[in-house]
């Protein structure tokens, strides 16, 4: 029973990276129409900027979020402009493709500069850990878990609460539309790819105290992120939340339970029949869902 | 298929077929290499005839290797006899992988086959006791026809050539057939043909099993040829997932020339990439990211579009073209919709 919550609560704080990682893949693809294989990639890189900042200049991880958070944003804008926006009124299989060479641009650019080492970084605090009623608690996932939900409640607040949130909203409700009362459309694509790939690299720098970087970190969570967009359901932002959750859930308890080695086959497992049983997704809202075949 | 084609495929075969008396064991290992992976290609691309854009071939091909390896090595089973029976087991895979090919399309399918590829070879690393675990299993040294095992290069070209006719022969019979047509109309545009009267569904599994069976062939012969079978070569993403459609969207994926074309050129540019950056790791990959990422957004249907389109624009310049702006337009159109 103690393993069980020991286990439970272990997953649940990982889960909260695994959601702040999901609700930009969602955004970008609820607001640009743009299926972002590449999305691990940009936490990937946020970790490695982490360590480097770390290892270089002995910057505390939590710190150099100052620093690459907005670079994250701008190379979300360079994405944009460089490789979305020529696809984007292409066929969904050309954006496929360059999305997943972009993916594989990235994870060997990594390889080729970092080499293929895990890089960890190892702060006061990263092996620190506390006790709750019995149940050990890692100050690093906790930190981290923590500041995911800010970020996804922050967002929460922009799409539904600002004039920007508004508009991205009603550009992924109707795009065409959107353009023809006067939206400046393509700088609000601009915005949302900014904001996708800075949460993502805020997430892998909020991984680091606790997971060491490698150039296939990225493709690991490109995969974890689209489980959790499929489970949550695409568009729907509480669905990511809670998608990401009982994916860290279920991956730190089959891990405990079945067997390290199959921990990621059980994910997949879960994805494929996810897909097969109920392709909305349990907070599907439908919308865009039919473009790839999830009615 | 019109008669210049097949008097043209029977040429290229012949002179293929001198090739090792020309060059020696060092380029054959390149030549061995260059046919099995056009092979691979289009045979992945037989399924991308229907508009499935897989990313889980590496499942087939090690289905097919591990197959063979744990048939002769258990049960002595004849390799020849293991190469089918692991032709029968990617089949088999290919009709699991159906399953969410009938639910899912375009990125979703492609996500579905990534990780349904990835479970087996994650359950080949745990199951040690039939397949050695990470460290797989090694295929015995005896040499003769019979054992598919030899001394030379030589035999394993002529197998692999084989192999590859037959992939090439099939890919081909289908694209021409009633059955290739309806299936490409359905690649283009699956609910419009399916208003027609076209069992849609039934056209796109057989095509992936087909396409599955020939890749696990290929993936028995590698088992013979590099005499291992391992859970990271054998079921490799990069090698035989991402390559095989890599080869296949450069060339042009959906054509009968265009995945032989890419892997043609892009086999040999890998291997001399990999031998010439030895010592930086991730660089051959990096560039075959950027060619991909750039013939994509440059040339939409590849390199045979591409080519085509030029000659459109030679011969409208000549002044002697038949072909009008709109037919030109209308074949551009098609060249996206076959991606």
């Amino acid at each position: 029973m103690e393993i069980l919550i020991q286990t439970l609560v272990a997953g649940v704080l990982l889960g909260g990276v695994y959601a702040l990682v999901s609700v930009g893949l969602n955004l970008l693809f609820g607001v640009v129409r743009v299926i972002n294989f590449a999305h691990g990639e940009f936490v990937m890189i946020g970790m490695y900027i982490a360590f480097w900042l770390w290892a270089g200049l002995g910057l505390d991880p939590y710190v150099s979020l100052l620093i690459v958070a907005p670079a994250m944003f701008l190379l979300g804008v360079i994405f944009q402009r460089g490789i979305i926006q020529p696809i984007q009124g292409t066929s969904a299989n050309m954006k496929i493709f360059v999305t997943v060479g972009i993916s594989i641009i990235l994870q060997n650019l990594a390889l080729f500069l970092w080499g293929g080492q895990h890089r960890t970084v190892s702060t006061s605090y990263s092996t620190s850990v506390f006790n709750l009623g019995g149940v050990t608690i890692s100050v690093g996932r906790l930190i981290a878990f923590i500041g995911a939900l800010v970020l996804v409640a922050a967002l929460f607040y922009i799409m539904n609460r600002t004039m920007t949130g508004t508009v991205l909203r009603a550009i992924a409700e109707d795009g065409p539309t959107a353009v023809l009362v006067g939206i400046p459309v393509k700088k609000f694509y601009f915005v949302a790819t900014g904001i996708s790939v800075m949460l993502a690299g805020v997430a892998g720098v909020m991984l680091t105290p606790f997971t060491s970087a490698s150039p296939m970190f990225g493709f690991h969570m490109t995969l974890i992120a689209f489980i959790v967009v499929v489970i949550g359901g695409m568009g729907s932002m509480v669905g990511s939340l809670v998608g990401g959750v009982l994916l860290g859930a279920i991956e730190t308890l089959a891990g405990t339970y079945i067997s390290p080695a199959l921990q990621q086959a059980v994910l997949f497992a879960i994805f494929i029949i996810v897909v097969l049983v109920r392709p909305q997704g349990l907070f599907g809202k439908g919308a865009g869902t039919e473009e790839v075949g999830l009615k | 298929m019109k008669r210049s084609h097949l008097i043209s495929g029977v040429v290229v075969l012949a002179l293929m077929a001198f090739l090792p008396l020309i060059i020696g064991q060092y380029l054959l290992n390149n030549a061995v290499l260059i046919v099995m992976f056009v092979g691979i290609t289009v045979a992945w691309n037989i399924a991308a005839f229907g508009g499935a854009l897989s990313l889980g071939h590496a499942a087939f091909f090690g289905l097919g290797s591990y197959t063979m390896a744990i048939l002769l090595l258990d049960f002595g089973v004849n390799p020849w006899i293991g190469m089918l029976a692991g032709m029968v087991v990617a089949a088999g895979g290919g009709l699991l992988l159906s399953i969410p090919l009938l639910r899912l399309r375009g990125p979703f399918f492609t996500l579905a086959s990534i990780a349904f590829a990835e479970v087996i070879r994650l359950v080949a690393v745990y199951a040690r006791d039939f397949t050695g675990g990470s460290e797989g299993l090694t295929i015995p040294y005896a040499p003769g026809w019979l054992n598919m095992s030899f001394s030379d290069r030589e035999p394993y070209y002529y197998i692999v050539l084989g192999l590859t006719a037959i992939a090439v022969l099939v890919s081909v019979w289908i694209y021409y057939s009633r059955v290739g047509y309806q299936l490409r109309a359905s690649g283009s545009d699956d609910e419009a043909t399916r208003a027609l009267g076209v069992n849609t569904a039934v056209l796109k599994v057989v095509a992936l099993v087909i396409s599955a069976a020939l890749t696990g062939a290929f993936g028995a012969f590698a088992a013979q040829y590099f005499f291992i079978v391992d859970p990271e070569t054998n079921f490799s993403l990069n090698l035989y997932s991402i390559q095989p459609a890599l080869n296949g969207i450069i060339g042009g994926a959906g054509t009968v020339l265009g995945p032989i074309l890419g892997a043609v050129l892009m086999t040999p540019i890998g291997e001399y990439m990999r031998g010439a950056f030895a010592g930086q790791q991730g660089l051959n990959f990096m560039i075959y990211g950027v060619v991909l990422v750039g013939v994509v957004m440059l040339m939409p249907g590849g390199l045979v579009s591409g080519i085509e389109k030029l000659r459109a624009r030679f011969r409208l310049k000549r002044g002697v073209g038949r072909r009008t702006d709109t037919t030109a337009a209308l074949d551009e159109s098609r060249a996206e919709d076959r991606l």
